[in-house]
């Protein structure tokens, strides 16, 4: 802040003026029609193609890795993979490492468990045809239980009913027995449930990120060891552009079509300026 | 008396002004919140579910009072900055306790429904809860040392578990994905498919992001190796190992900006949405 402070008068006005700009292109598309074409990315094709080869009755461990700070970017994501589910019939094993998840995880089973009532007119029933754990703390020590005693590590679910003998987990009593791991971070959890989980149980694996974590999945892809992964809001967006349902993250799109041509006028704006600056002050630096 | 007035004085005056309008706007604005708040959630109204009503008013108040960090730090900023850590801290503990401590901690050793569960239970609690307590010596200057023995179990079984782990997920499986779309293109399905449309979609296009990964790779880790000079054909390597580092530096900043807009988003629909009602399009 007090390098800001330091700047001459107009900048703190323009710095005011680029936070207008950037509030009325986020506010503004919502005022009019939101639909943007676009096309899925691979990467999360990959993940849509994955659950509708799983038969109904198969399972999907989701872990929720992000507390309610991130919930703008993954909360969609998890919402769309938990309706597809729903939508195959497969059954969501949802659980958390994080305290902080627990409130999130819980809303996310029941407003997609609702969804599913009112989208496809299935009753979708807590034990039955999906099962939120809750949460149990030992990260990389939890996972490795999970590999070989699932039961074991969540000896109830989140509501206090016993594991053991719960239909939505029938022939699910370690990781290896699960058809798809699902994590959903905005912690640098991915990885450790590569090494721990997946490669350890064997099992395929996808991720859901925020974006800024993006970056770091690539390698893992490129290795088989992710099958495929949503990165921020607009993996969230294609993935409901896949199910064919309309939520958060496609009606946030245009929005962030929006902002993103703003900063890239901005950016070009602040180099003309600058160029130009320094051309007037005969290359000796920009001028203010 | 105009002509006594002193540079400082002026600056004072003005300042003084500035507060008095910078307070006239803000609880002009408290009073529009309500207003508006009250008008699209009204907790009172006939069929409202008043606990949905004011917890949206509340989560919407505190969204507004931490943009308004935008126009300058201030208190309400700081009291809602505060409470935001105070809030999370609460929660977790509070989780932690009914979700793991109460019921695998607390009552398996304190409310046993039998005596024989009560000693199967400090069986296999006893040794986990001494070493967890014996953590909290830490507070503790003198009796500090006695956490390092918790510590020393927590590392080595830490690194025993995690080294052949990490050395297969990150090491050798990335190795073996660096050189997998080489191996392939000298392979016998490299070879068969040479000059074919085939051979330049699937084998020699992959073959170019793997050799292009490693040039990347030796170039940027040289550029951190300061044993060597960095002159002549080093300085031409560590210049090309600049501009990887700067693609990825790149890419590592739209996916930030791109992320940071998306909780701007997703404030944004939740104030339009849920707090002013306005209908989804």
């Amino acid at each position: 802040m007090s390098q800001i402070r330091n700047l001459p008068k107009h900048y703190e006005l323009a710095r005011r003026i680029i936070y207008v700009l950037i509030a009325l292109a986020v506010i503004l598309p919502y005022f009019f029609n939101p639909k943007q074409e676009f096309k899925p990315a691979i990467e999360v094709e990959n993940i849509y193609k994955k659950i509708e080869s799983i038969k109904p009755g198969g399972h999907v461990l989701i872990s929720i890795d992000y507390d309610p700070a991130s919930e703008a970017e993954l909360y969609p994501m998890t919402l769309a993979i938990m309706r597809h589910c729903f939508k195959k019939g497969v059954i969501p094993v949802v659980m958390t490492p994080w305290p902080a998840s627990v409130g999130i995880a819980r809303l996310g089973c029941d407003e997609a468990a609702n969804d599913a009532n009112t989208m496809f007119q299935k009753k979708m029933v807590s034990g039955k045809d999906y099962v939120f754990l809750g949460f149990r703390p030992g990260f990389s020590q939890l996972i490795l239980k999970m590999v070989n005693n699932l039961k074991g590590s969540f000896d109830k679910d989140y509501y206090g009913q016993p594991t053991q003998g719960m239909k939505a987990l029938e022939g699910v009593n370690s990781l290896k027995e699960i058809d798809l791991l699902v994590d959903i971070a905005a912690v640098g959890s991915v990885e450790v449930w590569i090494a721990y989980g997946a490669d350890k149980a064997g099992i395929p694996m996808a991720a859901g990120t925020t974006a800024v974590m993006t970056p770091d999945l690539y390698p893992f892809y490129q290795s088989n060891q992710l099958m495929g992964f949503l990165g921020g809001l607009r993996g969230a967006a294609d993935y409901e552009k896949l199910l064919k349902i309309s939520g958060r993250g496609e009606r946030g799109m245009l929005a962030q079509s929006a902002t993103h041509v703003l900063i890239i006028l901005l950016i070009l704006g602040a180099n003309i300026r600058l160029f130009f600056g320094r051309f007037f002050a005969g290359g000796k630096g920009a001028s203010r | 008396m105009t002509d006594d007035l002193q540079p400082d004085d002026i600056r004072i005056a003005d300042k003084a002004a500035r507060q008095a309008i910078e307070m006239g706007v803000l609880v002009l604005l408290i009073v529009v919140f309500f207003v508006v708040s009250f008008m699209r959630q009204n907790p009172f109204a006939e069929g409202a579910n008043p606990a949905k009503a004011i917890g949206i008013i509340v989560a919407a108040g505190l969204t507004i009072i931490m943009y308004s960090f935008l126009y300058r730090d201030n208190p309400l900023f700081k009291i809602v900055e505060n409470l935001y850590v105070g809030v999370t801290l609460g929660y977790n503990v509070v989780i932690s306790w009914r979700q793991f401590l109460r019921p695998l901690v607390y009552q398996p050793l304190f409310e046993p429904p039998t005596a024989e569960a009560f000693w199967n239970s400090l069986a296999h609690l006893f040794v986990p809860v001494i070493l967890g307590i014996l953590l909290l010596a830490r507070i503790s200057r003198k009796h500090g040392w006695v956490s390092r023995y918790s510590y020393a179990l927590m590392i080595g079984w830490g690194a025993g578990v995690a080294i052949p782990l990490f050395t297969n997920s990150y090491i050798l499986e990335q190795l073996t994905a660096a050189v997998k779309p080489i191996q392939e293109a000298v392979g016998p399905r490299g070879l068969a498919a040479a000059n074919s449309w085939e051979w330049a979609l699937y084998v020699a296009a992959p073959m170019f992001g793997a050799v292009l990964a490693m040039i990347g790779t030796f170039t940027v880790l040289f550029y951190f190796f300061f044993s060597v000079e960095h002159k002549k054909v080093g300085a031409v390597i560590s210049k090309v190992g600049i501009w990887f580092l700067m693609v990825s530096f790149g890419a590592s900043f739209g996916y930030t900006v791109m992320g940071r807009l998306s909780l701007l988003i997703g404030r944004v629909q939740f104030l339009l949405h849920d707090w002013l009602q306005i209908p989804q399009q």
